[in-house]
C-alpha cells in the first residue's frame, strides 16, 4: 500500500514553527533538562529549525531560499543528528532525561516527514479526470473566449430612465 | 433523496437522507433544479467553522420547483419555478420592515449559540452549521424553504436555470459590496480576490458607473476571467509582486482607489513574509480563528476619506487590525452578509435586460453525486476551477 | 450570573401585554415582567427579572448552564418562542431542532437533515 501523505507544505510548515517555537521556550522546563547541556541542545535544535524555516521556499517562508525538498533533507539530517548527540558525546549515560527527549524529538520528525507530501501539495483527493470528464462546461472558453458580461452604467441608466 | 453531506474536515459524501417535510404551515418544499458550491462553503469544509456535525447537508444556493406548500403560504402555487435566497427572513420583524433580511430575528432557532459567539443572533441560514440555525442546504434534490412567502423570487420566464441560479446568493452580494461603496460616477474600485463574489461584484461596480476596476488575484485564469468576463480595467497579480498596497497606489496616480472591496474573507492566501507565516500557524493551532490580510491590506491602501466594503465571510477574531490607519485616514468600514431579499427584483429585471450576465462565473457542471471531486477541485483551484454548478 | 433578560417585540404594547397574558409563557416561574414602549417604530419591549438566583450556588450554576437548564435560558427561550408567534405566527424550527429553540438542545444537536419518517412526528402542521 502506498504511504499516504497529507501533510502539504504549508502545514509542515505549521509544524515546524510550532515545534521550534516549543523547543526554544517551554519544553526544556517541561522535561526538565532546563539548565542542563541537553536542555541547551534542544533549544539550538529548535532554534536552528525555526531559523532555516524562515528561509525555505514554501508558504511560510519569509525569505524564499532553500527548496522545499532540501527543507525535508535537513529535517531529516538535523533529526538523526539530535538523536546521536547524547551517544555520541556519553551523556547518555547521566539518566534517561539526557536521551529520551532527544530520540522522542528525531522520532517524531521522522514520522512527520513520512507522511509529509514532497511536492508539497498534500491532502488533494479529488479526482481532476473524473471532473474534467463529467464537465459539461469547458472552462477555457468560458474565460477567454467571448463577449463582456456586463453592460458597463447599465444600473445608472434604469435608475436615470425610473 | 440523495444530498451531499458534511461527513467531517475535508470530507463531503453524498447520501441517501429522508425527504423534508413541511414542519411550519408557511412552508414550501422545492424539488432543486441547480445548485452550486459556494467559497464560504469551504470555510465549513477545511473546518474553521465551529458546530458543524456529521451529517449536515450543505448548500444555501439553489433553486427549483415547488412540489409541496403549507397551508398558510399565499404568494405561490405548487409548479411555481423559484430561486431560494441564502438568508432566511421571516419578513415581519423591525430588522425585516427596513430590509435588513440577512439579521432576521426570528429565524435562527440556535440563538442563543450565536450569541454567544456575536453578542446577538442573525438570521438562519441554508446549510451553513448549527450556528446559522442548523438548517438543511441545498446541495440535495429536495430542501425545505421556511417562510415561503417571503423567501423566494419566482422566475415567470423561460431564462436557463444558470442565468438566474446566483440571485440566490453570488450575484446580490456582489452587488451589495459595490452598493456600499456609493458609487455616483468616475470611481476607482478595488477588488480583492476574484473569485466568483469578487467577480461580480466587479461587475456590480461598472453597472453603477464605477470609471476603473482593479482586480486583486494570486491566480492568472482568475484573473483573465475578470478581464475577459466581469470588465475589470486593471489587474494586480499577487504571486508576481506582493505588495499590493504599493501597486494600487501607482495605478491610482498616489491617491489609493476610492473604495475597496473584500471578497476574500477569513481565509486569504496572499499575506507574504513573517505576518503571515504567524497568521497561518495561529489559525491551526486554533489560536486565531480568522486570517485578515485581504481587510488589513484594503484598509492600507483605500484613499483616505474612502469606504472599504467587506463581503468576505469572517467567523471570528484577527490579530493585528489596523485600528490607526482606520480612524485617521477617516475610512468608512461597512460589511455584511447580503440582505438578498432586498435586490432580487431589481437585479432579476438587470438579467432580463441583458445588462449583466451572471453564468460567466460557471466552469464546472456537474451532477450532484460528484460533489467530493467538484469540492477538491474548487478548493485546491485545480482545472481552472472558478464557479461549479451541481445538477441533482 | 445575571437574573435579567430583555427583548423588544414589534407590537404595540397593549395589544403585547394581551397576547402575552393570553399565552401562558413564564407561568409559573418566580419572575416579574414589565413593559416598556420601545423608541420609535421598534414596537415593545419586556424585560424580565428572575426573583432568585438557581439553587445549588456556585457549582450548581455551572451545571445547570452546561445541561441548558439553567432558569435564565429557559425565560430566554419562551421570550424568544413569544416573538416569534407574535411577529410571525410560528416558532422557528430547523431540521436539527425541530422543536424550535431550546436551551437543552445546545449540546444536543440533530444533524441539519430532515427527520426520518420513523422519528416522532415533531411538527405543528
Amino acid at each position: 500500500m502506498k504511504m499516504p501523505r497529507p501533510i502539504d507544505s504549508t502545514l509542515h510548515g505549521v509544524t515546524d514553527y510550532t515545534v521550534g517555537t516549543a523547543l526554544l521556550t517551554f519544553l526544556p522546563k517541561r522535561v526538565d533538562i532546563d539548565g542542563t547541556p541537553a536542555g541547551s541542545q534542544i533549544r539550538a535544535a529548535g532554534a536552528i529549525h525555526a531559523g532555516y524555516s524562515t528561509l525555505t521556499d514554501y508558504p511560510l517562508g519569509v525569505v524564499k531560499a532553500i527548496p522545499f525538498k532540501a527543507h525535508l533533507a535537513l529535517d531529516a539530517v538535523g533529526a538523526l543528528a539530535l538523536a546521536a548527540t547524547p551517544f555520541v558525546i556519553g551523556q547518555w549515560k547521566k539518566g534517561l532525561k539526557q536521551w529520551v527527549p532527544h530520540v522522542a524529538l528525531a522520532t517524531f520528525e521522522l514520522s512527520l516527514l513520512a507522511i509529509t507530501d514532497p511536492s508539497g501539495k498534500g491532502d488533494f483527493h479529488g479526482d481532476v479526470e473524473a471532473v474534467r470528464r463529467a464537465n459539461s462546461e469547458n472552462p477555457q472558453r468560458k474565460i477567454y473566449e467571448g463577449p463582456l458580461a456586463v453592460r458597463p452604467g447599465s444600473a445608472t441608466e434604469r435608475a436615470a430612465a425610473a | 433523496m440523495r444530498a451531499n453531506v458534511w461527513s467531517g474536515r475535508n470530507t463531503v459524501q453524498v447520501e441517501n437522507v429522508p425527504d423534508p417535510k413541511i414542519l411550519n404551515e408557511n412552508d414550501a418544499i422545492v424539488r432543486i433544479t441547480s445548485t452550486a458550491i459556494c467559497g464560504s462553503d469551504l470555510h465549513l469544509y477545511d473546518g474553521y467553522v465551529p458546530t458543524m456535525k456529521r451529517g449536515d447537508i450543505l448548500g444555501h444556493e439553489f433553486m427549483g420547483e415547488v412540489v409541496e406548500k403549507g397551508p398558510g403560504v399565499r404568494n405561490l402555487e405548487v409548479g411555481d419555478r423559484v430561486v431560494v435566497p441564502f438568508p432566511i427572513a421571516c419578513g415581519n420583524c423591525w430588522s425585516c420592515k427596513h430590509e435588513l433580511y440577512s439579521v432576521c430575528e426570528n429565524t435562527n432557532p440556535n440563538s442563543g449559540l450565536a450569541e454567544k459567539l456575536f453578542g446577538h443572533a442573525t438570521a438562519g441560514i441554508f446549510g451553513y452549521s448549527h450556528l446559522t440555525g442548523g438548517y438543511a442546504g441545498g446541495q440535495a434534490e429536495y430542501a425545505r424553504v421556511p417562510y415561503a412567502d417571503v423567501n423566494q423570487i419566482k422566475i415567470e420566464d423561460d431564462l436557463p436555470d444558470e442565468k438566474v441560479l446566483f440571485l440566490s446568493d453570488i450575484l446580490p452580494t456582489g452587488w451589495f459590496g459595490a452598493d456600499l461603496c456609493d458609487i455616483e460616477g468616475g470611481e476607482v474600485i478595488a477588488v480583492f480576490g476574484a473569485g466568483p463574489v469578487g467577480q461580480l461584484a466587479m461587475a456590480s461596480a461598472l453597472m453603477m458607473g464605477a470609471e476603473r476596476v482593479i482586480a486583486i488575484d494570486g491566480y492568472e485564469y482568475r484573473l483573465a476571467m475578470a478581464r475577459n468576463k466581469a470588465g475589470a480595467t486593471d489587474v494586480i497579480d499577487f504571486s508576481v509582486d506582493p505588495d499590493i498596497v504599493e501597486q494600487l497606489k501607482e495605478l491610482t496616480g498616489g491617491r489609493g482607489p476610492d473604495a475597496v472591496i473584500d471578497a476574500v474573507g477569513m481565509e486569504a492566501s496572499h499575506g507574504h513574509g513573517a505576518l503571515h507565516a504567524i497568521d497561518r500557524v495561529k489559525q491551526a493551532n486554533r489560536m486565531e480563528s480568522d486570517r485578515g490580510h485581504a481587510l488589513r491590506d484594503a484598509i492600507l491602501s483605500c484613499r483616505p476619506g474612502g469606504i472599504v466594503s467587506v463581503i468576505g465571510v469572517y467567523g471570528g477574531l484577527m490579530d493585528k487590525f489596523p485600528t490607526g490607519a482606520l480612524m485617521n485616514k477617516g475610512l468608512q468600514l461597512r460589511a455584511g452578509q447580503a440582505h438578498v431579499q432586498r435586490y432580487m427584483k431589481l437585479l432579476y429585471e438587470h438579467i432580463k435586460n441583458g445588462d449583466i450576465d451572471p453564468s460567466f462565473v460557471i466552469t464546472h457542471r456537474l451532477g450532484l453525486d460528484q460533489a467530493p471531486d467538484g469540492f477538491e477541485t474548487f478548493k485546491h483551484k485545480q482545472d481552472d476551477c472558478v464557479k461549479v454548478v451541481l445538477n441533482p | 450570573m445575571s437574573n435579567k433578560a430583555a427583548l423588544t417585540i414589534a407590537c404595540p404594547r397593549a395589544e403585547l401585554e394581551r397576547l402575552w397574558r393570553e399565552s401562558g409563557y413564564l407561568d409559573g416561574v418566580a419572575a416579574s415582567v414589565r413593559f416598556a414602549d420601545a423608541p420609535g417604530d421598534r414596537g415593545t419591549e419586556i424585560h424580565v427579572t428572575l426573583e432568585r438566583g438557581a439553587p445549588g450556588g456556585k457549582l450548581g450554576e455551572a451545571l445547570m448552564k452546561l445541561t441548558g437548564r439553567e432558569p435564565l435560558a429557559k425565560v430566554k427561550d419562551d421570550l424568544r418562542r413569544f416573538k416569534q408567534e407574535v411577529e410571525t405566527g410560528v416558532i422557528a424550527r430547523s431540521d436539527s431542532v425541530p422543536e424550535g429553540e431550546l436551551a437543552e438542545r445546545k449540546l444536543k444537536q440533530r444533524p441539519a437533515h430532515p427527520l426520518d419518517p420513523s422519528e416522532p412526528d415533531k411538527a405543528a402542521v
